[in-house]
């Protein structure tokens, strides 16, 4: 009797094991037999290669810098996203006439597909006829129209300035959520002894937020870690490979130059990253459940 | 009696099986979306293909370029490729050599291959056999734009590159906003429209001794020309921020008063810009008059893997009529690759298009090697870099034809 109750959870849990390897572990397994096999421009395995492929993608100049762009772009998209997005969370959690409707405003961003939101930027910072640059002349701030997209010195700012706007909408809602489970019998009682607006933050707000803030940096650097079609849709990495990031290099190697085991490879170590970042995630979320 | 009674049971039920076999028949054909008329028209084929094979069931699968490589590799690694596709002819050697793409010999007679112009046949040519049929074929010619012409007091179309230099100065003389020579520099074709400066002043996409052709004179001139143009402000700004569909739309805007691009750009401005007066004209020459323009052809190969290869033929055969060709032809503003459709008034009196095919024995096709993608890229590279002003010419060009040469050692 004992014995088979002790097996009734396991029996429970199978189901969705087994849905869950299906989805998730096939797939790693798929990519890490292309990773250390000789593969065709096809996805035919052709034999075993051992380490070939990583040690290609090492040594490739192009895999460096891309690597260097992806943390520079993480870093700042979910660096911004947080700069911007809490005072706005901030601001939303107050009480005033229209709050419903800033707050969709805020949100309606996220209702577009990135692919869309980038293509319409593509064509605001066309340096001829793109509304940016006559928005600028018609203020008076430039002269002569801005080429954003000729080269990295403007177009990666650019990209990770869309990044933020894309980003922003999901984070605040992460941050309305964490605000309004803030009570607010703490804020009376603070009030009550006197404590100023700016202590109130300090010492209320802010310690009591930390979980939602490190659960946004969590998530928004998984996504935007993986983040392609704002590069792809604006400058396909370009000019020169000056603006591409790890998933666009990726892109180009297993679906334009056809290497789709040095492509495996590359995404083999992307997951290892990502692993590390979601095992954060993880222990995070645990240890704000036992509080 | 019992005996006959089973038989004749016998009889009607394999006749039953074979008839639902029959009408299993599934030809599925993956196709490149080209415009918006891509679609539809082969629709119509397929309906018109399935009235006279009523056991075939055709089912088109419309792909937009860009991605078309992707599903084929997707769909070729996990064995669920269709009976036909539309490839890039200079895909082809990848799909020769890894024995997908079915040789059609067996199936066409003379009178079919001479259907066909040579010069678009023979690129799907490989060892004597024929592993492609062309079905969209394109060439390069130089639009400009007549009224920035005469505004600009310009007579004469210019002829040779160092006439354009003179012409696209004159132009981009006329506003702030007019640039002379629309210079591509970005995105795909970004290394063809380098290339078209690197044949006119005698270079090669590969030399004769099978190394990379842009370490040489004829690639420091032409880059040395192009860098000239952008420090001249004889270019649109900004250069590697325009795709070929960007300086299109310049040269339609009235914009541009040159730029090289494809046949369909007639059909374009015909749609977009009726009043815009312009004209085609071959590639400009270099200094001892070799010129150059790119030649492209798509070409539609059979699976080795399919299993309904006569009726997937009997579906080129129709394609390839002179009928079908001619409307997908004039549909999508290509080059008909078809004698009989060229001889049709449509094309036979159509100005632009007598340019492209004027054009044509100086047509140059990608060199067909494999990771010649890779190639292409390694050189759109390596000219953004000079356009963009980051590297030294002479150094950015031999540096790419050095890792070329690496990846044609392969």
């Amino acid at each position: 009797m004992s014995r088979s109750n002790s097996l009734v959870p396991y029996l429970l849990v199978l189901p969705g094991f087994l849905l869950a390897s299906f989805i998730i572990l096939w797939p790693i397994y798929q990519l890490g037999l292309i990773s250390v096999s000789d593969v065709n421009r096809f996805g035919m395995l052709k034999g075993f290669a051992g380490a070939a492929n990583f040690a290609a993608v090492l040594a490739d100049p192009e895999f460096l810098g891309a690597l260097w762009r992806t943390a520079i772009w993480t870093i700042g998209i979910v660096g911004g996203t947080l700069v911007v997005a809490f005072p706005v969370a901030l601001i939303l959690n107050q009480e005033f006439y229209g709050r419903a409707l800033a707050r969709i405003i805020i949100m309606l961003p996220w209702a577009i597909s990135l692919t869309m939101t980038a293509i319409v930027w593509r064509w605001a910072l066309n340096g001829e006829s793109g509304m940016l640059n006559s928005a600028l002349r018609s203020l008076g701030l430039i002269d002569t129209n801005i080429q954003w997209l000729a080269q990295a010195s403007t177009a990666f700012p650019v990209q990770i300035v869309i990044g933020i706007l894309v980003t922003v909408p999901f984070t605040v809602t992460i941050f309305l959520g964490g605000l309004s489970s803030i009570a607010d019998d703490l804020y009376e009682a603070a009030r009550l002894e006197g404590s100023s607006h700016w202590q109130t933050f300090r010492r209320i707000t802010l310690p009591l937020m930390s979980p939602f803030v490190n659960i946004a940096i969590v998530l928004n650097t998984i996504y935007v870690f993986n983040s392609f079609p704002i590069i792809w849709a604006t400058t396909q990495g370009g000019p020169a490979n000056s603006t591409d990031i790890l998933v666009t290099y990726l892109y180009k190697l297993g679906f334009r130059f056809g290497k789709l085991g040095e492509a495996s490879a590359l995404s083999l170590m992307m997951f290892v990253l990502l692993l590390a970042f979601t095992l954060l995630y993880v222990f995070m979320t645990s240890r704000m459940a036992k509080r | 009696m019992h005996k006959a009674l089973l038989r004749q049971t016998a009889l009607s039920l394999t006749l039953a099986l074979g008839a639902s076999l029959a009408n299993a028949d599934t030809l599925r054909v993956t196709v490149a979306e080209y415009s918006s008329k891509t679609g539809p028209y082969f629709e119509e084929a397929a309906t018109a293909f399935e009235k006279s094979n009523p056991d075939t069931d055709v089912q088109i699968e419309v792909v937009p370029w860009d991605v078309l490589l992707q599903k084929l590799t997707t769909d070729i690694s996990g064995n669920a490729n269709a009976d036909l596709s539309i490839i890039g002819t200079r895909w082809l050697l990848d799909f020769v050599q890894e024995g997908l793409a079915a040789p059609l010999d067996d199936y066409m007679d003379d009178a079919f291959k001479e259907r066909f112009f040579d010069v678009f046949l023979s690129p799907s040519v490989m060892d004597d056999q024929t592993y492609g049929l062309p079905v969209a074929a394109s060439a390069r010619a130089m639009y400009y734009n007549k009224d920035l012409f005469e505004q600009a007091g310009i007579d004469t179309v210019p002829q040779t590159w160092q006439e354009l230099s003179a012409a696209a100065q004159k132009i981009s003389a006329l506003g702030d906003d007019i640039a002379g020579f629309g210079l591509q520099g970005k995105e795909i074709e970004t290394d063809v429209y380098f290339y078209y400066a690197l044949w006119a002043y005698g270079g090669q996409l590969i030399d004769d001794d099978g190394t990379s052709g842009l370490d040489s004179d004829a690639g420091y001139q032409a880059a040395e020309l192009y860098k000239s143009l952008i420090d001249a402000n004889a270019t649109q700004p900004g250069v590697t921020s325009y795709s070929r569909e960007d300086v299109q739309n310049l040269f339609k805007q009235g914009k541009v008063g040159m730029m090289i691009t494809a046949p369909f750009l007639s059909n374009q401005i015909r749609d977009e810009a009726p009043d815009l007066q312009y004209g085609v004209t071959a590639i400009p020459a270099g200094p001892d008059g070799d010129r150059g323009t790119y030649g492209v052809t798509d070409s539609i190969i059979m699976f080795e893997n399919s299993k309904v290869k006569d009726t997937a033929w009997k579906f080129l055969d129709m394609l390839f009529t002179t009928e079908w060709r001619e409307k997908f032809t004039a549909g999508e503003g290509f080059l008909p690759v078809n004698q009989e459709v060229a001889a049709t008034p449509a094309f036979a009196d159509n100005a632009d298009l007598k340019e492209f095919t004027a054009l044509l024995p100086d047509a140059r096709f990608a060199p067909v090697i494999t990771g010649w993608e890779e190639i292409a890229a390694k050189t759109s590279d390596a000219v953004q870099r000079i356009y963009l002003g980051d590297a030294d010419i002479k150094e950015s060009l031999d540096d790419a034809a050095a890792s070329i040469n690496d990846i044609l050692d392969n």
